[in-house]
């Protein structure tokens, strides 16, 4: 199980390369939001933007708030099996 | 697919939210009574969480990531499979604002549950039809039921006025669209499962 560990954290590492310098290139937006905005439904405020609004920290530069924001989701996300560990 | 907030009708959305509230429950109940470990649940939840942060870019400004509902219900079970997405669901949600706060239940629905649930099925369905071929089974498996889960969707924003598209245009867009997206979930569920020790039955 060392092995999804490590998995999971090449896989936040390298995810600003898809995510946020990919996305970029290509003038990137969720399908659904740009479905929203075709429609008129863009200006309609989200009612929870979340702590870190779409894989960003405020003032800390897209790449790196994508990777931090992504180590913040896994770590929440690992807390039980780090706390626990596995069973039998 | 991440439904965002303003997208449903406030009887969609809470009908979902009801629906998907008792199928978590009862998968919480399962998975634990028969034992299941929730370390499982969490390494898999962050791996999938992992997973769908590799945005994909296709020109013209959108893109795709794997879901991995599919791959999560093989892997764990259904009841383990469903856990795990919902976890992931619930961090995207609240710390990313991934998938509206109205729309959770939704969500939870297509790909907790649909994409989970109907994934595992297909993936047994094909396995006994095969002679246990794990990766076709795991390609079936993630392609169909990624784009039954977006065709649901379409039935979801479609059934809402809100959305301001009708049925007519919103399932096919969805299920077309996905129908060929799902075919590089199909072949990573695929390739994943024929070299993943199977924890779930």
């Amino acid at each position: 199980m060392r092995r999804s560990y490590l998995l999971i954290l090449i896989l936040v590492l390298v995810s600003p390369i898809f995510g946020v310098i990919g996305a970029e290139m290509v003038g990137y937006h969720e399908p659904l939001d740009v479905a929203a905005e075709l429609i008129g439904l863009g200006e309609s405020e989200p009612i929870w933007t979340g702590i870190f609004p779409d894989y960003t920290v405020p003032g800390v530069p897209d790449v790196i708030g994508y990777v931090i924001s992504g180590f913040v989701g896994v770590g929440v996300l690992l807390l039980p099996a780090l706390l626990r560990g596995r069973r039998d | 697919m991440h439904i965002p907030d303003g997208f449903l009708s406030p009887l969609v959305a809470l009908s979902l939210y009801v629906i998907s509230l008792i199928v978590v429950a009862y998968s919480g109940r399962k998975y634990f009574k028969e034992g299941g470990d929730i370390y499982y649940l969490s390494v898999m939840a962050a791996g999938i969480f992992a997973a769908q942060m590799l945005n994909w870019p296709i020109p013209g400004g959108t893109s795709a990531h794997l879901v991995g509902g599919a791959l999560a219900g093989i892997l764990l079970g259904p009841f383990g499979g469903c856990l795990a997405m919902f976890m992931n669901l619930l961090v995207q949600c609240i710390l990313m604002g991934d998938g509206g706060i109205t729309a959770l239940g939704a969500n939870t629905f297509n790909m907790a549950i649909v994409d989970v649930f109907l994934g595992y099925l297909i993936y047994r369905l094909v396995m006994r039809m095969s002679g246990g071929k794990k990766f076709l089974a795991g390609f079936f498996a993630g392609w169909l039921a990624i784009a039954a889960a977006a065709v649901v969707c379409g039935v979801e924003i479609g059934l809402s006025p809100q959305f301001g598209y009708p049925l007519s245009v919103t399932v096919p867009v969805m299920g077309t669209w996905h129908l060929l997206l799902g075919l590089v979930e199909g072949v990573a569920t695929g390739f994943i499962v024929s070299r993943v020790e199977v924890i779930g039955k």
